[in-house]
């Protein structure tokens, strides 16, 4: 499959006024990098790169037609630009697989001279744009296709960009210095973690003791008690019992109207957050979508709303504080009861003694009877064993054993959190256990966002109202992105990020729960530059940090060269 | 699910069920007479204007009704029939209500619809024998038309070479609802009267059901109809016509189903109320957001139409009747008739009436009506990327650089109503839009472009200067009591704009000034929505009836005008942005009307992400075009819901085809944009897109003969191959412009090939590798995903530019290859037109229009120029700044056998040196293999794409040492 020649003078001479005329070099052609020169030598003819089975007269070379089905005649001019897989297909000028049909360069050479040498894409060639991002020099725009004129800015640019790349520097050193401090920060906070453990795990012995003792103490008091009341009904009267048992229930129930209390008044400001949300969604819904489900919705909050609900009567509310508070006028003095030595019981028991005499013979008969037949049965308490009633002395030891239990479950607990926390994925060098929980803020557009790392996502609508959860914090993960690197070096570059998942945020009308990944790369302070919901309610972040700048610094620093 | 609820059937309008009614019981009478008659006496005939009374009987004590009769027999052959109300005329009615509207039947829709045509014929007259009760007019060219007037019963039959081609009143449907005062009745008044007169009393009420005529209320709102009853309505057959095209917008089938019975008929007619109609339904005759009242009748070797010029609401009835052959007829096939019936609410009764006898004719004269389609700039034919929305200045540059890094061209990004401040129009959002200028500026830098969203409905709110001013001076539409009407639309509580008042539009323009609508700059283009118009709490969607326009005209009387006023008002507005600055606007409208091609283009509104819309939307655009506003598409991917990456790899594919070329998505849908589906979609995606761009000269060409000609810029299977009956129907499948490209999207989930019906019997040749499809009939090409079904016919010569630039823009400069594809005899033709793109300078002659032949025998290809004027500076001035950009490339597709072993053609270009005339250029041949088709490649004739030359194949001075050469 060879080429012929129709050789002409004529089409010789505008290559070679547009050759390089590089001093010591041999001229390349125009578009050839320094790698690819050598392909470029023959006076006579050129083999095209990855098919030298074909050849093309010198002439053919940058005549701006493509002759080499793999594009390599035309270094310096777009007429091969659409060798492409994303080219419309076309028929192969030889059998197939016989030829390459890829690219063989990686695009137009601009030497750039005063900054750095690039590889612009031969689609951006003679296409009237000063492409300045990659060919500084201009050398792309060379026909002047529609009187455009690209002056070479290479020396502004490469200063700008030295000074940035300077800075850049600069930061990322900053930044590297940052991240020491922070896996400092870390590994201190993860010795705390292990010291934690180590103190734990001694406290826990020292508590399993306490509770064997305890539990021994308590044994023998209750034998020690039993005896007392095999002898005859100690001082400690049921009536002390009772008020005993009487108070901690009491406690129990303010306790628990208080927490109802709280809870009402959270039930309630949620309520009246989404009765706000209501409102407005009844003011902004767009009737126009003729939704069923929607228009039901709000005529349901319209029935709701015009309902007369009253609120919380403030004046029963203050009786509550009254009843509440321990300190009041009404609160029961508990140490009075509490000190009570008479025993009541015996009298309950003697009740018999308050009804007239024939009416108490009968009775008197028949609940002996019955009372027999039941203390026979186990069912009710022989009075004379007192065994329905512990001593003050039982109830402590008893008492200072759950606690001690309590307490040593806790640590236990504890202990299992902070040995399940070692184990945790803090990322590379465990350095996000240094920055959990710290928080960063970025304004954008309508809303402020809060990045918590390794906790939440929110969003705050500057215009007021109540915050969006976009998610918790699920687990580290990694993306591969491909992005220009701002000149400031905020942005994410190409390569593989750590990401930071978080999920299950607030449900998202007509959509899923809101989520959020946090694509990081390196920078010196914690920021966030840039939120974009990619599709409904799904959020992603890019965030710098310097925690994540030691993990693929390589790849980082070099982002600014695209090609 | 669209909701049929909020929107009317003919039953639920009162005129529609009383014209049905009407025909019904006309139908159902045997001894029924059209009540209308012409008066003799009354006929005049002057300068190819026939004037005359018809007298409409009316029965209670033979009260007539006068109606002026105008027709007038046009230069084009057309004919306008008019049919006035005398009484309403002259204003001797009254209205009820102390309403302040017009008593006249709304007589200016030709003012906003009409642009020219309208010289009547010198040469049309009055036959000088006739029947007695006829009066006959012969015109046309050549006086081969001629219209048969019978005086009682009224009725026209138009005839071309003595046939019949058009029929009015043949049924007697003809039915002016005139003028009548609103008698009350005393309800209980007739318990007294004798049974006779009560059997009579009912049998007049039968026909008089008032239930309708006074006042009519739907879903909540009443129309307080101040004029009464006072609908049109005709019936128009077309005798031995089995197909009737055109009368959009509705989701159907090119060839109009019927309406009235038979198999898979429709039970509603065909409805034309511009209605923002929600998540709309395939295969339906429900109206939709625009309405063109044109329909054409096509069989064998004939086309005719008519043109219904009434703007208020329309209802049509379509029915066919099939005559079986008689078997004792020999030689005479049985035929089908296809019979309409046209219904308006008020208005004139005014009709053209073409008679063909080609489309061509068709859409020629109706566009020298209703005006010729703009031409646009060169990147509104190029890719269109849209969403609700792009949400901030910096999300729209990162999705413009991401084009750009994915190596995929598009040329405009859109912006829907979210970038407005609180949807106040000709505002930013200041927190999401923080630097508009900044953001343009980026996408000029690529020559790209912005289009922004500016609906008709203005804000009602302070601290507002739009709604202010607007108020001020009064130019907002007003209710049916003279205030101005406040409806409900995006923004809340809106008014809107009146633009048939001149006033509203010089305040519009206004309004679009760069220093009045800060942010815009030269590369910003506007997107007119909601302007049919959708009002959210209105009736059926839109205004109330009674509401009044400038001139006190009834929104009833112009409902369907309303959205193109607004959009020719916006055309206007960007037109004159700024002094000296003359450059083409760019407007998109979702309402239209006859007329809406000479300012905008349009799309087919609100459609869904699923299979049947991609389908449905070639007939659509099909229909669009051969009805005179061809610049027309449908939203790639669907609007509402998430498209698989099938259905939007396909719907790119099919995309490519649509001349209007934009993807959109809802708001609630994921992102979508060519880059996100990822491998292989993102690829085969910009492939099809590649595509498009790489025919874009092709595409500029036949935007170009719709501009001068009518021509639909795709065209069905019956207006290429009108003799063809077989594929009169034929509606999925397309040719582009006259370049014989013919394309077949995929439009089934998984399919791996289609099935491409050919007409004739030249050689058809896959677009991609010159496979050869032969025979008249249906041939299976394969489709899977990557492949696009695309063959081209032989005989033609297609320009294309073949270098993938990021925006078309960047193109302008660019070489160009010439595909030749030859026919059965070895011939091909082809045109390019070409200009700045840009401006009006084309109009004094800066373009360059070639005509392309490639003659068998002589062996020879040339480029002539088209453009037969003496060239003027403009002229020079463009051809100049072209004079570098030459054809790169020649393919020839379908080379003859002989050529193998050619090496070379002589290439001769006009204005070049003696000396240096004779140019050779390489020739590489490649053989058939299979069913793949012989090629050769011209490499690099180096010949001016302005300029004349000659590429000569027949030489064989030199070169034949190669001969024998293998390949």
């Amino acid at each position: 499959m060879g080429r012929k020649h129709t050789a002409s003078i004529a089409l010789l001479l505008p290559l070679l006024a547009s050759t390089s005329n590089a001093a010591s070099d041999p001229p390349r052609p125009r578009g050839v990098g320094p790698e690819f020169a050598k392909f470029y030598k023959n006076p006579d003819t050129f083999m095209c790169i990855s098919n030298p089975n074909i050849t093309v007269p010198i002439a053919n070379v940058n005549d701006d037609y493509c002759d080499c089905p793999d594009g390599s005649d035309e270094p310096g001019t777009a007429a091969c630009s659409y060798i492409s897989p994303l080219s419309p297909p076309r028929p192969s000028s030889g059998k197939p697989g016989a030829v390459n049909e890829t690219l063989a360069l990686p695009g137009f050479y601009c030497k750039n001279k005063g900054h750095i040498p690039s590889y612009i894409p031969f689609t951006n060639v003679n296409d009237g744009v000063c492409d300045y991002e990659l060919c500084c020099d201009g050398s792309d725009e060379y026909e002047g296709v529609g009187g455009v004129k690209c002056e070479d800015q290479c020396a502004k640019i490469g200063k700008e960009w030295r000074k940035q790349d300077e800075a850049r520097q600069k930061s990322l050193n900053a930044a590297r210095q940052r991240r020491k401090d922070l896996i400092a920060e870390a590994a201190r906070l993860r010795k705390e973690v292990e010291d934690r453990i180590q103190t734990l795990k001694t406290q826990i012995q020292g508590q399993t003791l306490k509770v064997e003792s305890l539990e021994k103490s308590l044994v023998e008091i209750e034998r020690a008690e039993r005896g007392k009341v095999v002898k005859g009904a100690g001082k400690g009267g049921k009536i002390t019992v009772l008020s005993s048992l009487a108070k901690s229930r009491i406690e129990e129930l303010t306790e628990n109207v208080g927490r109802l209390r709280s809870e009402r008044d959270s039930v309630k400001a949620r309520v009246d957050e989404l009765e706000a949300m209501l409102k407005r969604f009844k003011e902004e819904y767009n009737p126009n979508f003729n939704d069923e489900g929607v228009k039901r919705a709000v005529h349901a909050w319209e029935d709701y709303a015009a309902q007369d609900r009253s609120g919380p009567n403030e004046a029963l509310d203050r009786d509550l504080d009254e009843i509440l508070s321990p300190d009041s006028e009404s609160a029961i003095k508990w140490e009075e009861f509490e000190t009570t030595e008479e025993s009541d019981v015996e009298v309950l028991y003697k009740f018999e003694e308050y009804l007239p005499t024939p009416v108490r013979d009968w009775v008197d008969s028949k609940l002996r009877d019955l009372r027999v037949a039941l203390i026979e049965n186990g069912i009710l308490a022989d009075p004379t064993s007192d065994s329905t009633t512990e001593s003050k002395a039982v109830t402590d030891a008893r008492s200072q054993l759950d606690s001690a239990k309590r307490e040593l479950d806790n640590d236990k607990s504890e202990l299992t959190r902070h040995q399940e926390d070692l184990d945790k994925d803090y990322g590379p060098d465990s350095i996000f256990r240094a920055l959990k929980d710290i928080c960063v803020e970025k304004d954008s557009g309508e809303y402020t966002y809060e990045h918590c790392f390794l906790s939440r996502t929110t969003q705050k609508p500057k215009k007021g109202g109540g915050h969006t959860g976009m998610g918790n914090f699920v687990h580290i993960t990694s993306i591969t992105v491909d992005e220009e690197l701002p000149a400031d070096g905020k942005g994410l570059g190409s390569g593989e990020r750590i990401a930071l998942k978080y999920e299950n945020g607030q449900h998202c009308w007509n959509g899923p729960n809101r989520s959020t990944l946090v694509v990081l790369a390196c920078a010196e302070k914690d920021e966030i530059w840039k939120i974009v919901e990619e599709e409904k309610c799904v959020y992603r972040m890019e965030v710098g940090t310097p925690a994540v700048c030691g993990v693929d610094v390589q790849k980082v620093v070099e982002g600014h060269d695209e090609l | 699910m669209v909701k049929h609820e909020n929107f009317k059937t003919c039953d639920q309008s009162g005129f529609c069920k009383r014209n049905r009614q009407f025909a019904d019981d006309v139908s159902a009478s045997s001894s029924y007479t059209s009540p209308y008659a012409v008066v003799p006496a009354s006929i005049t005939f002057k300068k190819g204007q026939l004037d005359a009374v018809v007298l409409k009987a009316v029965k209670e004590g033979g009260e007539k009704v006068p109606l002026p009769l105008t027709i007038t027999f046009l230069e084009s052959g057309v004919v306008r029939v008019t049919l006035d109300e005398e009484k309403r005329a002259k204003g001797q009615i009254e209205l009820r209500h102390d309403s302040k509207a017009r008593k006249e039947r709304y007589n200016e829709a030709g003012k906003w619809a009409l642009v020219g045509g309208l010289n009547p014929a010198e040469g049309a007259a009055l036959a000088e024998t006739t029947d007695a009760g006829y009066t006959k007019v012969i015109y046309g060219k050549g006086g081969s038309h001629q219209a048969i007037i019978r005086h009682a019963p009224f009725s026209i039959d138009f005839q071309r070479e003595g046939e019949t081609q058009v029929k009015f009143n043949e049924r007697g449907f003809l039915n002016v609802e005139h003028w009548r005062p609103k008698v009350e009745k005393p309800v209980e008044e007739k318990k007294e009267g004798e049974e006779e007169a009560k059997v009579e009393e009912k049998e007049e009420e039968k026909g008089k059901d008032e239930s309708t005529w006074w006042d009519e209320t739907f879903g909540g709102n009443t129309d307080s109809k101040p004029r009464g009853p006072e609908a049109v309505a005709l019936d128009i057959s077309f005798p031995g016509y089995e197909h009737v095209f055109g009368i959009p917008e509705h989701a159907t089938r090119l060839s109009l189903k019927t309406t009235r019975g038979g198999d898979n008929a429709y039970s509603e007619p065909y409805r034309l109320y511009n209605a923002d109609v929600f998540e709309y339904e395939m295969d339906s005759p429900m109206t939709l957001y625009g309405a063109i009242p044109f329909m054409q009748a096509h069989r064998k070797g004939s086309t005719v139409g008519v043109f219904w010029l009434n703007a208020a609401e329309t209802w049509i009835d379509v029915v066919k009747t099939k005559n079986t052959a008689n078997p004792l007829a020999l030689g005479l096939k049985g035929h089908t008739d296809t019979q309409t019936h046209w219904m308006s609410e008020s208005g004139l009764l005014d009709v053209f009436v073409f008679l063909g006898p080609t489309p061509q004719d068709l859409t020629r004269q109706y566009s020298e009506l209703t005006g010729y389609t703009a031409m646009p700039q060169s990147f509104a034919i190029a890719y269109h990327q849209c969403r609700w929305n792009y949400v901030t200045d910096e999300d729209v540059k990162d999705v413009d650089r991401r084009f750009d890094k994915f190596n995929i061209p598009y040329d405009v990004i859109w912006l829907d109503i979210e970038y407005t401040h609180e949807k106040k129009y000709f505002t930013w959002d200041p927190l999401t839009f923080v630097n508009p200028d900044k953001m343009q500026k980026q996408l000029a830098k690529r020559e790209r472009k912005l289009v922004a969203i500016i609906d008709p409905h203005i804000k009602n709110t302070d601290n507002y200067p739009v709604i202010d001013e607007l108020k001020k001076k009064g130019l907002a539409v007003k209710n049916k009591d003279g205030d101005q009407y406040e409806g409900w639309c995006w923004p809340g509580s809106s008014m809107w704009i009146d633009c048939f008042n001149p006033a509203a539009i010089d305040w519009w323009k206004g309004l679009f000034k760069y220093d009045k609508f800060k942010g815009t700059a030269p590369n910003t283009f506007i997107w007119n929505d909601m302007n049919e118009p959708s009002v959210f709490n209105g009736p059926e969607t839109t205004m109330p009836k009674d509401n009044l326009h400038h001139g006190n005209w009834e929104h009833r009387d112009v409902h369907n005008i309303n959205g193109m006023t607004f959009h020719n008002a916006t055309y206007q507005a960007i037109a004159e942005r700024k002094k000296g600055e003359f450059r083409r606007p760019f407007v998109l409208t979702r309402a239209f009307y006859s007329g809406s091609q000479r300012s905008a283009a349009m799309w087919t509104g609100d459609n869904l992400a699923e299979w049947a819309h991609l389908e449905a939307s070639i007939p659509m655009v099909l229909n669009q075009g051969i009805s005179g506003f061809p610049f027309a598409g449908a939203d790639v991917g669907g609007f509402f819901g998430n498209p698989s990456k099938e259905l939007l790899t396909r719907w790119y594919q099919a995309g490519i085809y649509y001349p209007f070329f934009r993807g959109h998505a809802h708001i609630d849908t994921r992102r979508r944009e060519p880059y996100i589906p990822g491998s292989p979609y993102t690829e085969i995606i910009t492939q099809a897109l590649r595509l498009r761009y790489q025919l874009l000269p092709a595409w500029y060409t036949a935007f170009h003969e719709a501009s001068t000609t009518g021509a639909p810029i795709i065209r069905p299977n019956f207006y290429i191959h009108p003799e063809d009956e077989n594929g009169f129907a034929v509606d999925d499948q397309l040719y582009i412009g006259s370049t014989g490209l013919l394309a077949k999207p995929v439009t089934k989930e998984g399919a791996d090939s289609v099935s491409i019906y050919i007409a004739d019997s030249h050689p058809y040749y896959d677009y991609f590798d010159y496979t050869t499809y032969s025979g008249a009939g249906h041939h299976t090409v394969p489709a899977p995903l990557d492949k696009i079904p695309l063959l081209m016919q032989g005989g033609h010569i297609v320009p294309r530019r073949d270098r993938p630039r990021r925006s078309s823009g960047l193109m302008k400069y660019d070489p160009f290859t010439l595909v030749v594809v030859l026919d059965k005899d070895g011939n091909a033709s082809g045109s390019l037109y070409l200009d700045d793109g840009e401006t009006f300078e084309y109009q004094q002659g800066a373009f360059i229009h070639r005509r392309f032949d490639f003659d068998a025998k002589r062996e020879i290809l040339t480029s002539a120029n088209l453009d037969t004027s003496s060239p003027s500076s403009k002229t020079q001035k463009y051809v100049k700044s072209m004079e570098k950009v030459r054809v790169e490339k020649i393919i020839i597709v379908g080379a003859p056998k002989e050529w193998k072993g050619k090496d070379h053609v002589v290439v001769m270009e006009e204005g070049r040196k003696e000396s240096k005339r004779r140019q050779e250029a390489t020739l590489e041949y490649h053989g058939a293999e299979g069913k793949k088709a012989a090629w050769v490649v011209v490499r690099n004739p180096k010949v001016g794409i302005g300029k004349g030359w000659r590429v000569d194949f027949g030489d064989k001075g030199v070169g034949h040492e190669h001969h024998g050469h293998e390949h």
